[in-house]
């Protein structure tokens, strides 16, 4: 404990406002290197409509199967579309779908998962008895079953996402309100009358964000892999609206000769999926000892 | 033991009813007529019709639900609307490949992860970190591979550059070597996940151990070194890697599904994939529903296996 110049010993300070979290979070080394990974990617995926390369959908059978060169940096496919200028349209598609479905799971889990652990009881009971049995599926079947029955296309892909990270989330937020209900700020804002819509915005909510963040950028990356399986099935984006899952199932026939056309995409998903690790690492280790101190 | 068993077996019905609902309602939760999605368009109101009574839709809900029940626990998950075979005929062609795979890639796992990961706890431990962090690296990289992609590049590497192992063909169950060469690829691709959560999970479980007490007691005493290893240090180390092991089912099966349809490998995975392709519904439906039953009964057997590994928990 530290002695204040006026000789009175100051208190251990109570876990830092959220104010200078985000800047606790930029500074720290894993997350600069995961955004420096990050950042590029999703800034090219957003500028490629305007880059002096040919458009994605725009086919030129004359020039298909081009290996890479300096007119077509990483060849041409099939019908001969440039590679690269679909492999961007590809991270827009996929990064869409990624930020999209994990951000939807996380609101809606957070949101039931909160009335689950704060209500207890029989809302808790319900919720739990629906969760565990969507829990009785392996992801990616359940996500396949989705799809097969809301059919390929984007948004539909999305939903199917979406709906199979819910169940983990509410599984999580509940956990962690359960632990946060026994607080003692919690009993004091109760014990002062405070309604508890005022406790869960105020309190309970602002304290489960941070292990949220580190879970949404895992769900981001995992929701980013499950649409290139369900597009690589055929059962996700419908072509010719390219995503890098589909990429690569178009590249399939022609490994042996065009091997550019199937392994680059998976080295784009490896890429932005090393990325958002580092960050959810990063973000984990930056606000969890700081918390403590 | 058995009766322990029996007892959790039945702590399973309500899971197990509630999975047959959840795939029940998932057929029944597409706006608009079932029988003309899976119809498709360009097909007459009478084949629409005639797929409606195939598929019961033509009786009350709650009659429907009650004949889906009945006859999945006989196992009869009604005819393919594709080849009109029974669909417990096709899961029964397909079961075996699919086993044979899984089985093997737990073996497999196992068989390098453990070793690997304890050999790199006692090199931490010694000082010798070089090896370690590297292998550290090396799968965490491994660990962020998409799987299907993986898949292709081994199967540009290893089949059609080098030859080593086919692609395509029937699975020769008669003939071991051939066999083995078949799911050789699939199955390192499988494998490779596991092998690299797993190894990492045992490293630390095993270092974290060599740091207890008891360890050091033993060593004291004079035990000599393997049975400290083995009896004391591995046996204590089990728990998280059981923990660990049993959230990687799910993505072994998931996993699965996919490398079977690009290998070929006539497995229940090709077999969901062709049948939701062609909107194959009883397939389909069959197919979830065993996949889940497979999950949860992967499951129990992990609690199992838990309180056989620590005495102290007591499900």
């Amino acid at each position: 404990m530290a002695i204040t110049h006026a000789g009175v010993p100051r208190l251990p300070s109570l876990p830092v406002p959220d104010v200078s979290g985000l800047r606790r979070i930029l500074g720290h080394r894993r997350n600069v290197l995961g955004l420096s990974i990050l950042l590029p990617c999703i800034t090219l995926a957003v500028v490629a409509p305007w880059l002096p390369i040919q458009a994605p959908l725009d086919t030129n059978p004359t020039a298909s199967f081009l290996s890479p060169s300096l007119d077509h940096p990483l060849g041409t496919d099939s019908i001969g579309r440039d590679v690269l200028s679909r492999i961007l349209a590809g991270a827009r598609t996929s990064l869409f779908v990624g930020f999209v479905a994990s951000f939807s799971a996380i609101a809606v889990g957070m949101l039931l998962g909160t009335f689950a652990g704060f209500m207890g009881r029989s809302v808790d009971g319900l919720i739990m008895m629906v969760v565990d049995i969507f829990l009785a599926f392996p992801g990616l079947l359940l996500t396949i079953a989705m799809v097969a029955v809301f059919g390929a296309g984007l948004w539909q892909v999305i939903l199917a996402i979406t709906i199979s990270d819910i169940p983990r989330t509410i599984r999580l937020q509940r956990s962690l309100v359960l632990s946060l209900k026994s607080r003692p700020y919690i009993d004091a804002a109760r014990m002062a009358h405070a309604p508890t819509s005022w406790v869960l915005i105020r309190h309970v909510i602002p304290n489960t964000i941070a292990p949220m963040l580190v879970v949404g950028s895992l769900y981001v990356a995992n929701a980013i892999l499950t649409e290139a399986s369900l597009s690589f099935l055929g059962l996700g984006i419908v072509p010719p609206e390219p995503s890098w899952g589909n990429i690569i199932r178009e590249g399939q026939p022609y490994l042996q000769n065009a091997w550019w056309i199937s392994t680059i995409p998976g080295l784009a998903i490896v890429v932005v999926s090393l990325g958002l690790h580092f960050i959810s690492d990063g973000i984990r280790e930056s606000l969890d000892p700081s918390m403590r101190s | 033991m058995t009766g322990y068993v029996a007892g959790k077996g039945l702590q399973l019905i309500p899971t197990v009813l509630g999975v047959m609902t959840l795939v029940f309602l998932m057929l029944r939760l597409i706006p608009g007529d079932p029988a003309t999605y899976i119809a498709g368009e360009a097909t007459t109101q009478a084949q629409i019709e005639i797929i409606r009574e195939r598929l019961g839709l033509n009786a009350s809900f709650g009659a429907q639900y009650v004949n889906y029940v009945a006859d999945a626990v006989q196992l009869d998950f009604g005819r393919s609307l594709v080849t009109n075979r029974p669909v417990i005929d096709m899961i029964e062609d397909a079961l075996p490949a699919t086993l044979l795979i899984g089985f093997l890639s737990l073996l497999l796992t196992f068989a390098i992860s453990v070793p690997l990961g304890t050999v790199c706890a006692l090199l931490a431990s010694q000082g010798k970190g070089t090896f370690d962090q590297v292998l550290i690296f090396v799968t965490m990289a491994l660990d962020q591979l998409p799987g299907f992609w993986l898949a292709l590049v081994l199967m540009l590497a290893f089949t059609l550059h080098l030859g080593w192992f086919p692609a395509t063909g029937v699975m020769e169950w008669g003939d071991p070597i051939s066999l083995l060469k078949r799911i050789a690829v699939p199955l390192i691709v499988l494998s490779i996940g596991g092998i690299a959560s797993i190894s990492r999970v045992t490293r630390t479980s095993v270092l974290e151990v060599l740091n207890e007490d008891y360890i050091r007691s033993a060593r004291a005493m004079g035990t000599p070194d393997r049975s400290v290893l083995f009896k004391h240090a591995l046996r204590n180390a089990l728990l998280p890697i059981v923990t660990i092991a049993g959230l990687g089912f799910g993505r072994l099966l998931s996993g699965a599904i996919i490398i079977e349809s690009i290998f070929s490998i006539p497995g229940m995975g090709t077999v969901l994939i062709r049948a939701i392709q062609g909107r194959d519904y009883p397939v389909v439906q069959a197919l979830v529903l065993i996949y889940a039953l497979m999950f949860v009964m992967m499951n129990l057997i992990t609690d199992l296996i838990y309180t056989k590994v620590d005495p102290r928990v007591k499900l």
